[in-house]
């Protein structure tokens, strides 16, 4: 029972129980009703021996009647009828008691049997001088069993008496024992019953429990808090494969909850990353834009300046509007587009020769620079902006002549261009907000072409996908400036992600 | 922990089961047991031999108690002594139940006898078909009887002449008489040998002890005892008469609380002398009262139990002694004391 409690289905158990509930009340009246068959018969026994005597004295008047009928008549049917009442009380009589007992009831019934058995005698010799019609004899014995008659039948009838009064007295003390048992047996029946019930609560309370709280459970997991805590799986009966299922169902359902978070988060994060590209680069056109109110004009109407120059003989002057032309096509065609480093790298020679020629040759411009690292891309409209701040920040404001280094080198797998000057240098307060984006210069209306430095490196950080940028190293005051942009090694051809959405 | 709960739950319930189940059986056996020993009586033991006493009034204080000395002596010899006609709705006489006795083979008979014809023959009979007869009280000395138990008739006669001659003495000394009478009840059924003798003691003794100069007149008067009731009646008889009797001697239980009771009635307390017969609580109490002078205690369980030793002897040897005396004792006013307080010390 033990043992088979725990993988017993949930029917086998309640009908388990009930069985056994059943089976003990069953068993209880079983025992009361035998009980009480067992004393009622007692009771009916209890006048058993007067009937027994009552008997016993018809027997013996019969004995006699016959007799003397006999004695009277003489027909042969007295006779027979005498031999058979002779025989039956003779029976009789052999069934009582012979022994001497302590008890007066046996003694006298001992004392009918001696006197019975020498009144048959006494009897059957009348019969036999009747027979041979010795007439002195049987009128002699006929008196004498006439008067032993009488004694046997006194001492039946007191026996009888006595035992009547003995049996009264036993059959109310038995009637009294009668009432209590039944007083007893029906307390004994409601306890049995009372404790059935407590017993068959306290179990289906038992077996019912974990179905509770799985209802529970579920009404929580229902309001929509999934983080409730996990049944647990006491019996292996269909409860507890409800129980299980639903812990699992539980799980389940947190786990996948988990994932759609995740995703949902790394969504979330690529739109952010691509409205701020948006944001950037619209910026940077509109800045653009505000700067160079018609690129395309101003290119048309470059260009027919060259022409002009060209045609004049004006060879420098040519050379300078190409160069402006070049430097504003750049603009109108790249600034929204990945470039490469060759491209970036051309439009920095063609922003330097112009500013060479507007201050005639101030500024000393050294390139070194790994050529196989030309065609690596990288956005647009970085380079200049930076050079344009080396310039503006470093050199302008300087004694002496200007220098700027330009060099292009591979680091593992970051590409490294480096911007130094030898101006006037930044301080490493400044230097901090700037890569913080958190500087604001005021803005330079003469040459700049507007971009600042907070776009090119918010632009740089979009497009790369890592915060380690661009790193600015100043030796001091008058100890210039290098400015290090770091790139992720893409080569031409691979998709640069944000291109489709920026289009 | 619910788990354990259930089996706890599991395990309670069974022991309650079998608590259940147990406590059931255990009632139901005692409810049963109980019954049975109701209508099955006692019949564990059983007896060896079987006598049957019988007398002439077993009512008495007498007859009882030496029916309980045969009986207690009995149950050690594994005897069983029944008072016959106890239990029997009609009262039969002695001979009915000598009748009854001999016919319900019983192994011996203890019988108040006496010197009649009716009571010698069946005493004859009932030897005659092997059972013994032992003559109690009063003798029957012509039948086949095997022993008698009795007191000595003859020394208790003498006791009661002693006891008429102290009377006389304290009379002499209040007041002058010529003659004292003395009235000896006997009982019409004068064959009882046993009175005869007990009268000759009394004369004897008062002839041979008399001292003073007083006269004695000893007399017999009949009490008429053939009939249920007539004894009484007789008796008060006895006080129509103009002479009255000084000593009154009685020689049976009956007669002395009848007397006793007639004195008180007649107011003749003082004047009358009693000399009873046997200590039942009355005839004490009327000592102690000053109203029956003395009487005569006989050890009656003594009495009994001579009566069943005389029989075992006599089956286991063929024979037995021919007389059993019983001792008898006087009570007076001088030793009433310790039979009152003792309230029967020697009756049960």
């Amino acid at each position: 029972m033990r043992i088979d409690l725990k993988k017993m289905s949930l029917q086998e158990k309640i009908s388990c129980i009930f069985i056994l509930a059943n089976t003990l009340i069953f068993l209880v009246t079983l025992l009361l009703f035998t009980g009480i068959n067992s004393m009622s018969r007692e009771m009916d026994m209890v006048y058993e021996d007067n009937m027994h005597l009552n008997e016993l004295s018809d027997a013996l008047t019969a004995v006699q009647d016959s007799m003397t009928d006999y004695l009277n008549a003489k027909t042969s049917d007295s006779l027979e009828e005498f031999y058979r009442d002779e025989q039956t009380y003779a029976d009789m009589v052999e069934e009582l008691n012979d022994e001497i007992a302590g008890t007066a009831f046996l003694r006298m019934e001992r004392s009918i049997r001696h006197m019975s058995q020498e009144y048959l005698d006494v009897v059957g010799q009348t019969i036999e001088a009747k027979r041979g019609r010795n007439v002195e004899k049987y009128r002699v014995r006929y008196e004498n069993a006439t008067q032993m008659y009488g004694y046997i039948n006194t001492y039946i009838n007191s026996l009888n008496s006595e035992r009547f009064r003995n049996n009264s007295e036993n059959y109310s003390k038995l009637t009294n024992t009668f009432r209590r048992f039944e007083m007893i047996s029906i307390l004994v029946l409601a306890v049995v019953i009372v404790g059935n019930v407590v017993v068959i609560i306290r179990l289906t309370g038992g077996m019912i429990r974990p179905l509770k709280r799985l209802a529970t459970s579920a009404n929580e997991v229902a309001k929509g808090n999934f983080d409730t805590e996990l049944i647990p799986v006491a019996a292996e009966d269909e409860i507890g494969i409800v129980t299980k299922a639903f812990n699992q169902m539980v799980v389940s359902i947190r786990q996948y909850i988990e994932r759609l978070r995740q995703s949902m988060e790394i969504q979330q994060s690529l739109k952010e990353k691509e409205l701020m590209m948006e944001t950037h680069l619209k910026d940077a056109q509109l800045k653009y834009l505000q700067a160079q109110i018609n690129p395309h004009f101003l290119f048309n109407t470059l260009n027919a300046g060259a022409q002009l120059a060209m045609m004049e003989g004006a060879d420098r002057t040519y050379d300078y509007v190409q160069n402006v032309a070049e430097f504003f096509r750049y603009n109108v065609k790249k600034g929204n587009e990945t470039v490469t480093v060759r491209e970036e790298i051309e439009l920095v020679d063609n922003y330097i020769y112009i500013l060479n020629v507007r201050f005639s040759g101030e500024i000393h411009y050294e390139k070194e620079i790994d050529e196989s690292l030309l065609s690596i891309q990288m956005p647009g409209m970085i380079l200049q902006p930076v050079v344009e701040n080396c310039v503006n920040h470093g050199i302008r404001e300087m004694e002496g002549k200007g220098k700027i280094w330009l060099k292009v080198y591979q680091e593992e797998d970051v590409v490294c261009i480096s911007v130094r000057d030898n101006g006037k240098g930044i301080s490493p307060e400044k230097i901090e907000k700037i890569l913080n984006g958190t500087y604001r210069e005021e803005r330079h209306v003469g040459g700049s072409n507007g971009i600042g430095m907070d776009n090119v490196i918010a632009r740089l950080k979009l497009y790369s996908e890592m915060d380690d940028v661009m790193s600015i190293y100043s030796g001091g005051e008058n100890l210039g400036t290098e400015f290090v942009i770091y790139l992720k090694r893409k080569e031409q051809g691979e998709p640069y992600h944000v291109q489709g959405h920026a289009g | 922990m619910k788990e354990k709960n259930v089996k706890r739950t599991v395990w309670i319930s069974g022991i309650l089961v079998l608590l259940c189940v147990i406590a059931v059986c255990v009632c139901m056996f005692l409810f049963l047991s109980y019954i049975r020993g109701f209508r099955e009586v006692t019949d564990a033991d059983s007896y060896d031999k079987y006598y049957v006493m019988i007398t002439k009034d077993r009512k008495s204080a007498f007859w009882q108690s030496v029916y309980q000395g045969a009986y207690q002596r009995g149950l050690e010899e594994n005897a069983y002594v029944d008072l016959l006609g106890e239990n029997l709705s009609e009262d039969y006489s002695r001979e009915d139940l000598m009748r009854i006795a001999i016919s319900s083979g019983v192994d011996g008979i203890f019988v108040e006898a006496d010197e009649g014809e009716r009571i010698t023959e069946l005493i004859d009979v009932a030897v005659d078909k092997g059972i013994p007869v032992v003559t109690l009280f009063g003798d029957s000395t012509h039948s086949k009887r095997c022993s008698f138990v009795g007191v000595g008739s003859y020394n208790l006669g003498r006791e009661y002449g002693r006891q008429v001659l102290k009377i006389a003495e304290e009379q002499e000394k209040t007041k002058e008489k010529g003659e004292i009478q003395v009235a000896v009840l006997m009982n019409a059924y004068t064959m009882n040998s046993g009175q005869n003798i007990i009268c000759s003691g009394i004369q004897d003794a008062i002839e041979q002890e008399k001292t003073g100069e007083t006269e004695f007149s000893v007399s017999y008067i009949t009490v008429d005892d053939t009939n249920t009731f007539a004894v009484e009646e007789s008796i008060r008889d006895i006080f129509m008469e103009e002479r009255l009797p000084d000593v009154i001697i009685c020689l049976n239980e009956l007669n002395t609380t009848c007397v006793y009771q007639a004195v008180v009635d007649y107011n003749q307390v003082g004047q009358i002398s009693i000399l009873g017969y046997y200590d039942s609580d009355t005839i004490i109490n009327a000592i102690d009262r000053d109203v029956v002078n003395a009487t005569i205690s006989i050890d009656t369980e003594q009495m009994g139990g001579f009566c069943v030793d005389a029989l075992t002897e006599y089956y286991l040897f063929g024979n037995t002694s021919q007389y059993f005396t019983a001792d008898v004792t006087l009570i007076d006013k001088s030793n009433v004391a310790q039979y009152l307080k003792g309230g029967g010390e020697g009756e049960d």
